[in-house]
């Protein structure tokens, strides 16, 4: 699913964000990515669905090769993954039904299938009976459903979140875990990098911590190991 | 592409003229200008290259032929010249005739005539026409070394001058032109980069969920080819009743000033407009949305 070896990034600027990382991540696999800010966490997240590109080793993603891919194939390994962000990146003009159908217009998916896929996605997250809401009608909680909602409805292997309780409060934060964990056991990977101690304490899932850009810890039923 | 795709765009195009209406109001109104500025400096430059042109063909070339020449010797040398390239019209002129037209110039001056009594001074010649005036240099060299041509003259300074006052006006023109295409330009792009900038969200996402860059560019690119075209549109109203009127006026006050007739050059020049402001259009979003696209 992801195979990272090696890889480091340098921003333009020469900070140095990741050093030589390399991980393997399988197919159904839910990961935690754990650390301070600023140790790498964003970079490496933001790595997968090639918004930075690495600068140095290989990397592939879900079979793309996000190295050597050319710019016009960078859309295809989007399709093939969903994102998810801490500030859930909703289109203020569009319903809630609109935003998730969004994500299946832009890859022309047919009219027919955009109904059916919306509402089962809707059902998923529990909002189908807000489907035209607007996102300032709803609570924090409800618009990263809204971003989940949108992230599988193409049906993607792999879902990446970035900090996506961030700004949530706890008990709220458990209902969008409780959304992830039914993903997840659907056979979707999850990669989330979050600050949450609790949540990965809880969860008792793979969890890699990454300090001054390089991956210090690395365990399959690990803790947040921080001080909250 | 898809008809969802294709309902797709046109509504989103719809939906930023209808949030941004006074902008795009503000650039039609712009790109309207300056398409009406370029259009009314085509046709100027046109009319004066026609005036000038004109005015180029009516050099002639003096050709004098030595008195000992006979008719049939003069019947030779005007099929000669009639035969070289580039010519248009040879017409003979009798010493007689010549000598008439001498005293019509001179007037009241006649009476210096007197002195030569019966004696015509004057030699017998033709008066040469070229096709183009680029040719009259070449033409007056060939004709001077036939037998018989005593003379050959012709107005080298005027044509010489014309023609730097033509490639003055079309090196202007030119210049003029590109600047007014590159404002347009600027124009057009600045109004499709707000559109760009207020939508800067809607394309990072489109992009996450993995839209395909000429997805996102169709709408851009119509709202732009839209505005051109619409600018285009009103430039050539304007331009077709402006010329309309001068060419009136002319025709009824300066009936010698040869103006081109509105139809069909003024079609040409309209579909030259508007064609300009859809090209116009569709670069200036190009423009605006490369920065945006490229990660």
């Amino acid at each position: 699913m992801i195979e990272m070896k090696d890889v480091s990034k340098i921003y333009e600027n020469g900070a140095v964000a990741l050093e030589h990382v390399s991980v393997e991540i399988g197919k159904g696999e839910f990961v935690f990515i754990v650390g301070a800010s600023g140790a790498g966490k964003s970079t490496f997240i933001r790595l997968l669905f090639r918004e930075v590109l690495p600068s140095d080793g290989t990397l592939s993603v879900n079979g793309y090769d996000v190295i050597a891919m050319s710019h016009g194939d960078v859309p295809y390994l989007r399709r093939s993954l969903g994102v998810i962000f801490q500030d859930f990146r909703l289109l203020p003009d569009k319903t809630v039904f609109e935003n998730v159908a969004f994500a299946m217009q832009v890859i022309e998916a047919p009219r027919r299938r955009i109904q059916h896929s919306v509402n089962a996605v809707l059902d998923i997250v529990g909002l189908r009976d807000k489907y035209k809401c607007f996102p300032s009608q709803l609570s924090g909680g409800e618009q990263q459903r809204v971003a989940i909602a949108r992230a599988i409805v193409n049906n993607p292997a792999l879902v990446i979140a970035d900090e996506p309780t961030g700004n949530l409060d706890p008990e709220t934060s458990w209902e969008i875990m409780d959304i992830f964990k039914r993903i997840n056991s659907s056979g979707t990977t999850i990669v989330m990098a979050t600050h949450d101690k609790h949540i990965v304490d809880t969860m008792k899932r793979r969890v890699i911590a990454i300090e001054d850009g390089h991956i210090v810890r690395d365990e399959a039923q690990g803790v947040y190991g921080y001080e909250a | 592409m898809k008809l969802s795709t294709i309902e797709y765009v046109i509504r989103e195009v719809f939906f930023s003229f209808r949030r941004n209406s006074w902008m795009a109001i503000a650039s039609v109104s712009t790109v309207a200008v300056s398409l009406f500025v370029f259009g009314m400096f085509l046709v100027i430059v046109m009319n004066m290259s026609k005036m000038i042109n004109s005015l180029e063909s009516q050099v002639e070339i003096s050709v004098y032929l030595q008195d000992s020449a006979a008719k049939a010797q003069i019947g030779r040398i005007e099929e000669q010249i009639a035969s070289m390239q580039g010519i248009a019209e040879v017409r003979f002129v009798d010493r007689d005739t010549a000598l008439a037209r001498f005293k019509e110039r001179l007037g009241e001056q006649q009476f210096l005539l007197d002195a030569l009594g019966d004696k015509n001074p004057l030699p017998n010649g033709f008066e040469v026409r070229a096709h183009r005036p680029d040719m009259v240099k070449t033409a007056a060299a060939a004709i001077s070394r036939i037998e018989g041509v005593e003379t050959v003259k012709y107005g080298q300074d005027v044509v010489e001058h014309l023609f730097d006052i033509t490639r003055l006006i079309r090196i202007f023109g030119l210049a003029l032109m590109v600047l007014l295409a590159g404002a347009t330009l600027f124009i057009i792009s600045n109004t499709i980069r707000l559109t760009v900038i207020a939508r800067r969200k809607e394309i990072a996402i489109m992009k996450y969920v993995g839209a395909t860059d000429w997805f996102i560019r169709w709408p851009f690119l119509l709202e732009g080819i839209v505005l051109g075209c619409f600018g285009g549109l009103v430039a050539a109203g304007v331009l077709w009743v402006v010329y309309r009127m001068i060419t009136a006026k002319v025709y009824e006050t300066l009936a010698f000033f040869p103006l081109i007739p509105a139809h069909p050059f003024l079609v040409y020049i309209l579909l030259v407009i508007l064609v300009c402001g859809v090209l116009i259009g569709a670069l200036g979003s190009t423009i605006s949305l490369k920065r945006f696209l490229k990660a």
